[in-house]
This record gives structure tokens, sequence and C-alpha cells, in this order.
């Protein structure tokens, strides 16, 4: 079950990752499909139930909500899904 | 964790949906896709009924809805569905022949937000278009096609269905949908609906074919809806599918509610449901018709070195073609241009 919306620290600071209003994701057994409404790419994310993504209207921005601690795995992917601007990246303290 | 191949997973809904929302048209274009809907004889949907699909698409998290007809602005209450659509966060791109959008439609869709407009222009000069959608129409769908621009509409594209006859104008259309501020964009022909009697007239000859697939390579801000998979150049193998969707993540309704796994593939022997009282993610989770173009795996060309980046390219020309979907898709790189595999 997903639990939290932010991971790693880093000097202080945690980062919290969130999906712009302009992509929709949804929950398929695989994992997340991503879907780039600028664009109308797709993204198919294998991740089981590791993330998710929290409550909200499909067009505001809404939080990734991760199961476990970040994974080097989870990293690269978030690193990824950023270059794509399916997520952004928000820093914050505490 | 990974990112996954559309090929290997089974969505529980679709991605995006067709719906031809009306058989009503003011044009009678020689390659009309819904041709053959339009001639039959049943009711269209009603507005409630529309709006409880939209409910249903909503509720599967369906990201987008295509609309088209017929001619869609020429529905009454299609503005009402566009707006009840966008309420329920679904992303709407209406393709329209360009003929309807005068200042007071265009300045209410202006004001939407999530929609995507693609008007159809079907070559670069009137002599061209006028010769496949009707005498007169390029200088009105040029005129709309402003009109958006003049509003401030900032999502629209002109589409041309890439014919024998007008192959040759692809960079002028490409120039000309950047004159008029729009993105250009491709669509293929396929032997569907009017284009069953037009096939022989239109469909591209192999030196086409293989100077299409050069001319996407080398201008890959062109859009091709993904029509285009069959003859994908390396320099788009990126940029979009490397195969069907029809059935995987994308369905079909037609104007009196039949439920089919693609638009082009609305044969009375892929009609897999009816609208009217059935949903149509179900019928997209459920029907045997689905799951049988699901479980096609297009023998003929597995072996092939570029399947891969086709899986065998589009089943509905394969099957209008040849009335076989084992065939694999006659206009392919390697079967229609002799091309070693």
């Amino acid at each position: 079950m997903t639990t939290r919306s932010i991971i790693g620290t880093d000097a202080g600071l945690s980062v919290r990752y969130l999906v712009p209003g302009a992509v929709r994701v949804r929950r398929e057994d695989f994992g997340l499909l991503f879907y780039d409404s600028r664009s109308t790419h797709l993204t198919f994310v294998r991740c089981g139930e590791s993330l998710a993504v929290g409550p909200g209207a499909p067009s505001e921005e809404r939080e990734l909500l991760f199961a476990r601690p970040c994974h080097p795995a989870v990293a690269r992917l978030l690193d990824a899904l950023q270059a794509k601007g399916l997520l952004r990246a928000s820093r914050c303290t505490g | 964790m990974r990112r996954v191949a559309l090929a290997d997973e089974a969505l529980r809904a679709p991605v995006n949906v067709t719906w031809e929302i009306t058989k009503a048209c003011n044009l009678s274009c020689r390659h009309c896709l819904s041709a053959t809907l339009r001639s039959q004889g049943r009711d269209e949907l009603g507005l409630a009924r529309c709006r409880e699909i939209v409910d249903d698409l909503a509720a599967a998290d369906v990201f987008q809805i295509n609309f088209g007809g017929g001619e869609p602005f020429l529905r009454a209450d299609f503005l009402d569905i566009l707006d009840y659509a966008h309420g329920h966060g679904i992303t709407t791109c209406v393709s329209t022949n360009g003929t309807m959008l005068h200042d007071g439609l265009v300045a209410r869709l202006a004001a939407m937000d999530g929609l995507y407009l693609q008007v159809s222009l079907d070559g670069a000069v009137p002599e061209t278009n006028d010769a496949i959608r009707g005498a007169g129409t390029f200088g009105r769908i040029v005129a709309g096609v402003e009109c958006l621009r003049s509003h401030g509409v900032e999502e629209y594209s002109v589409n041309m269905v890439v014919t024998r006859v007008n192959a040759g104008e692809v960079g002028e259309f490409a120039a000309l949908a950047a004159r008029l501020g729009a993105k250009a964009r491709l669509s293929r022909f396929r032997p569907s609906g009017a284009g069953c009697e037009s096939w022989d007239d239109y469909r591209l000859t192999r030196t086409q074919l293989r100077e299409l697939s050069a001319f996407l390579g080398e201008h890959t801000s062109i859009l091709t809806g993904d029509s285009f998979f069959s003859l994908t150049p390396e320099g788009r193998r990126r940029l979009g599918l490397t195969m069907c969707g029809a059935a995987r993540m994308t369905m079909a309704i037609a104007p009196d509610g039949g439920l089919y796994p693609c638009a082009f593939l609305t044969d009375p022997a892929f009609r897999a449901g009816d609208a009217t009282h059935v949903s149509p993610v179900a019928v997209f989770r459920d029907s045997d018709v689905f799951a049988r173009l699901r479980a096609s795996d297009n023998a003929t060309c597995s072996a092939c070195s570029r399947f891969s980046l086709c899986h065998g390219g589009c089943p509905a020309v394969a099957y209008f073609v040849t009335r076989s979907l084992d065939a694999g898709d006659p206009e392919c790189l390697v079967a229609a241009l002799g091309e070693s595999a």
C-alpha cells in the first residue's frame, strides 16, 4: 500500500514529486499508465502497487505516493519521468 | 521497475475512444471512412445517453475522446457533449471538415480547455483538395482555419489523408499548414467506407509509399496519429506506436451506438456491442470480438526483421484487402516495396 508522498533527504531537504495537471495517470495491473495531454504520448511504468497518485481532480497537480523508501531503481525512474515532463520535483524542508 | 511495452499488457479500459457522434455531413468526400455508417438508417444516440457514455468513460479514466462524424458541428447538442466531457476531465479532439468554423462557434471553442481541433484538408492547392472533398471546399476550409487563428485558438492541426493524387504535395501541405499557424498532420488512406470504392484510384503506388516513408523520417515534426507505423522509418522510431492500438488501447463508437475495435474496422464482423444499452468499457474488457483481435499474432509477419516496428501493420487494411486479419498489411515497406526482410 502507498503511504508517503515525500522521499529522500539531501542536506535537510525532502523531495515531493508532483504530476502536472496536463498529465493524466491511471492504475493498471502492471502499475501506472501516464498520458501527456500536450503530446498525447503514453508511458507505461511497471511498478505494481509501489507507486500511486494522490487524490485530486484530473486537471489539478497531484502528488506521487510511494509505498517504501527510495530505491535506486525508483530514483532512476523518477529522473526519467521528470525528463519527459511527467513529474515535477518540489524540494521542501522537513 | 521499468517501462513496459504496449504489446505485453492488456489495459482495463481504452486510452482513447473514437466517437463518430453524428451521421450528418454537408460534404461527400470520396474517401470518407464513415460513408457506410452514415448510409445506415439507425437513429443516433440521444444526448442523455451520450452523457451516460461519457460518465462510463470517465469512471474508467479514459484519457481522450476523438470526436468525428459526419461533421460533428452539425449536431445541435454537440457543444453540450464537449462541455460535459471536459467537465469530467477528459481531453477531446474534434475532427472537422472546417466548413462550420465561423466566428460565433469558434469564439465558444476558443474558451474551452482540453480541446484539440483537427481540420481536414486534402491538398495544398484547391484543384487537388476540391477533387476529393468537393468544389469550393478548399477556400471554405482555409477560411475556417484562419478563423481559428484569429480567435487565438492554440491547439489545431490540418490533416491530409495521403492519396495517390496528393502524395506529391506533402511538402507544400506542410508549408501551407505553417502559414496557417497549424500543425501539419498526415493520415493514412484506408479501404473503409467510401474508401472501398476509391481504393484503386487513391491507394499509394509503391514509389509513393517509399517516398512518403522517407519524407516522414526527415520531417519528424509532422504528426501522423500513428497512421504509418507500417512505414516507420528510422527517424520516427521513437515517436509513436509500433503496432495497431485497436482493441488494445482504443475503440470506436458509431453514431448509432455500435461498438467496434477501431473506426476503420466498422464491418459487421467487428461489431462488438451496442452502446444504447451496454457500457463501452465493459465491451472493451469482455467482448469476444476484441479478445480475438488482441490475440491475433499475425503469423505471416512474425519472422520479418521489421516486425518489432509494426507488428504486422494495420489490420483494417489487411482485412478489407484480403478478408483476413492474418495476411499482414499489404502496404508495408517489406511486402509492398520489395525490400528484403
